[in-house]
């Protein structure tokens, strides 16, 4: 599936977000820019007829600036649950659900700490679904091992939206982009590519990832 | 008993019927008149004019002065009945019970019966309130348990939906609060009583004696002592609307903004007797003459999006010979609708039409329906007012806004300017003069000590400060 960024295209295996495979997006904190940065891709699906969900986001999705950026709002569904049982529950629903499109979970309550059988079983749905299936987690779990088949770590500095490759099925981990920002939002554009760092944990550099001084809707 | 009533009431209604065809953002000051030939008075003026000093009351020639090319046509109660006839039918697909009262441009919903359905009462009104927007009316509505409750808590944009919260709100209203005939008010003012509930105090037959029964009738209606029967409106059977355009339009295309106003109405009214049409007749009164457009379907519908769709295409092919000044629409026979109930957030219907269905129905089964949403912008110039929970069988229209954050946050939050580095801005944003949430701010975009870029505002009024509404991520 096709991210919008060419560079972020050719960094993937598969040329894209991987279809039918779990990927994790660790945030240094939430509204690095992880929305924008799946924005062109959530255009196209819906674009195409496809469906995508929203399970627990952090806060409301503003419909002028998402259809502003592409996306057909007709084709998104947001799912708000109660706790960490019924967020996984919904995902995996969601993922199994209908064949095609995408999910986007911020899986209420497992951030920091989610079972691997649990990520496993929607890494078996994401599959059996065909789905785009992306889970937002905290920076710090990058040492956890995982069942998914991509993991980057999103953080951003003055200019531009920092990808690190963690861990990529079919690619060597380590890979950094950088995808300009503008006004906080990644800009679909060209990108520009800094010299690789092997293998760098940046996770482990944001032990104040929970300080965030923004309000939120109800999550723990 | 445990009613609710909802008031739906149009303090702009004649200046509504006017500016109803432009579309957002077309802003012409524009003004009607009243007070005969003679010498015509502006009775209502839109933000434009109101920014050019224009003011009701104002003789129109005086105005003039101020907004040259202001346009003040007199006003048309007999158009302003047939309008609010048109939103009662519209406003029956949310209550069996609507009653309509032309003299206060006021219509009133039993909504306990409909809570089941739209959620509480308070949800409800919001609701109507901007749906009406949408249609180009700009509505106050409020909640009450009894119907004078009811309008009095949409004059001051409140909800009250049970008694307890009326008589928690009646300790500490001021007098004016009270829907009163301004002689009946100066005459409690003079007797030294500036609060509602000083007057509630008072012994009845103390108050009828000096005051007249008219006040106490009112107060015993208010607050529940005496039954207050509310006539039954009657859905009509036919339907036929027309709008007057602010400004000439010359090309076709130009003329689906204010239809599409004129179907929403329409299809409103539809629901609300779950009937649909199958045929659709369009008169455009132009410059010089007149032109019509038929619109045939092959089966009876209601479905607006549907109907603007047909419109759409008709519409690419049609020329106008000349620049049009006014639409109707008239609706053919109301035919029965066969189609599955499309209820607010429907049930799912044929899988095959909808593939999303099944995942919705099992995900609302366990979660409640509220958990499961679509969204959806509404024409609010109020960011936190400028989107909706959608119903899937709900068009999710949106006008897409440059320069807006995705995450927009559950409540501005204030804040200190002065902790945030100030990255574009300011965009001035004024909206909310007609509902008594009335408001002017700034915004700008800033980013904080870590990087994030957030949606900074700085209001003027009504409650000046600084506050975060969302986040660019």
């Amino acid at each position: 599936m096709p991210t919008g960024h060419a560079r972020l295209d050719r960094a993937l295996p598969g040329g894209g977000w991987p279809l039918g495979a779990l990927s994790e997006l660790l945030v240094a904190r939430d509204g690095v820019g992880e929305l924008s940065l799946l924005l062109p891709a959530l255009a196209r699906v819906a674009g195409e007829g496809g469906w995508a969900v929203f399970v627990d986001p952090p806060w409301t999705p503003y419909p002028p600036a998402i259809h502003g950026q592409g996306m057909d709002l007709s084709r998104l569904l947001v799912v708000r649950t109660r706790d960490a049982k019924e967020s996984l529950w919904a995902c995996e629903q969601a993922l199994r659900g209908v064949r095609g499109g995408v999910v986007l979970s911020w899986l209420r309550g497992q951030r920091h700490q989610a079972d691997f059988t649990h990520l496993r079983r929607l890494q078996l749905a994401a599959r059996s679904g065909r789905k785009g299936a992306f889970l937002f987690r905290a920076a710090g779990v990058a040492g956890q091992a995982t069942p998914a088949a991509l993991r980057l770590h999103l953080d951003a500095d003055e200019r531009a939206l920092r990808l690190t490759v963690l861990k990529a099925r079919g690619a060597r981990p380590g890979l950094e982009l950088r995808l300009p920002r503008q006004h906080g939002e990644v800009a679909a554009g060209p990108e520009t590519r800094l010299p690789e760092h092997g293998g760098a944990r940046p996770g482990a550099g944001h032990p104040g990832d929970e300080a965030r001084s923004l309000p939120r809707t109800g999550h723990a | 008993m445990n009613e609710t009533w909802l008031a739906i009431e149009l303090p702009h209604l004649a200046l509504d019927l006017l500016t109803r065809g432009q579309p957002p953002g077309r802003d012409l000051p524009l003004a009607v008149s009243d007070g005969g030939t003679q010498r015509p008075l502006i009775h209502d003026a839109n933000p434009a004019a109101r920014r050019l000093g224009v003011r009701p009351g104002m003789a129109v020639s005086a105005a003039r002065g101020l907004a040259g090319a202001l346009q003040a046509p007199e006003r048309d109660p007999a158009a302003e009945a047939r309008a609010l006839e048109r939103l009662a039918a519209w406003s029956h697909q949310y209550s069996s019970l609507v009653s309509l009262h032309t003299a206060q441009n006021t219509l009133l919903l039993e909504s306990g019966g409909s809570e089941r359905l739209l959620g509480e009462s308070g949800a409800l009104a919001r609701r109507l309130a901007t749906e009406l927007l949408e249609l180009g009316y700009h509505a106050r509505t409020g909640t009450g348990p009894t119907p004078e409750a009811a309008r009095l808590a949409a004059r001051r944009g409140l909800e009250l939906p049970t008694r307890q919260a009326l008589e928690s709100a009646l300790r500490d209203l001021p007098l004016e609060a009270l829907l009163l005939a301004e002689d009946q008010r100066e005459a409690l003012e003079r007797m030294g009583f500036r609060r509602v509930r000083e007057v509630l105090r008072l012994p009845r037959k103390a108050l009828a004696r000096r005051l007249g029964t008219d006040l106490v009738s009112y107060l015993d209606r208010l607050t529940g002592a005496r039954p207050d029967p509310q006539r039954r409106w009657r859905l009509p059977e036919s339907w036929a609307g027309g709008l007057d355009l602010p400004a000439e339009v010359a090309s076709a295309q130009g003329l689906v903004f204010p239809l599409r106003r004129l179907l929403g109405e329409l299809c409103g009214a539809l629901r609300a007797c779950d009937r649909g049409v199958q045929a659709l007749a369009f008169r455009f009164v132009l410059r010089e003459g007149e032109t019509r457009l038929d619109l045939g379907l092959q089966q009876p519908s209601r479905d607006e999006a549907h109907l603007l769709q047909l419109l759409k295409e008709r519409l690419e092919r049609f020329r106008l010979p000349s620049p049009a000044r006014r639409l109707e629409l008239e609706a053919g026979t109301f035919l029965a609708f066969d189609a599955a109930p499309a209820g607010l957030f429907p049930d799912p219907g044929d899988p095959a039409s909808n593939p999303v269905a099944p995942l919705l129905e099992r995900l609302r089964a366990r979660l409640g329906d509220e958990a499961v949403t679509g969204l959806r912008g509404v024409e609010d110039h109020r960011p936190e007012y400028s989107w909706a929970r959608r119903g899937l069988d709900e068009p999710a229209r949106c006008q897409p806004l440059p320069h807006r954050p995705v995450w927009l946050f559950p409540q501005p939050k204030r804040c200190r300017i002065e902790d945030y580095r100030v990255l574009a801005g300011p965009e001035r944003i004024e909206s909310g003069w007609w509902d008594g949430h009335d408001c002017r701010r700034d915004y700008f975009v800033v980013r904080d000590r870590d990087g994030a870029t957030l949606w900074a505002y700085h209001e003027h009024k009504p409650r000046p400060g600084w506050y975060l509404q969302g986040l660019f991520g």
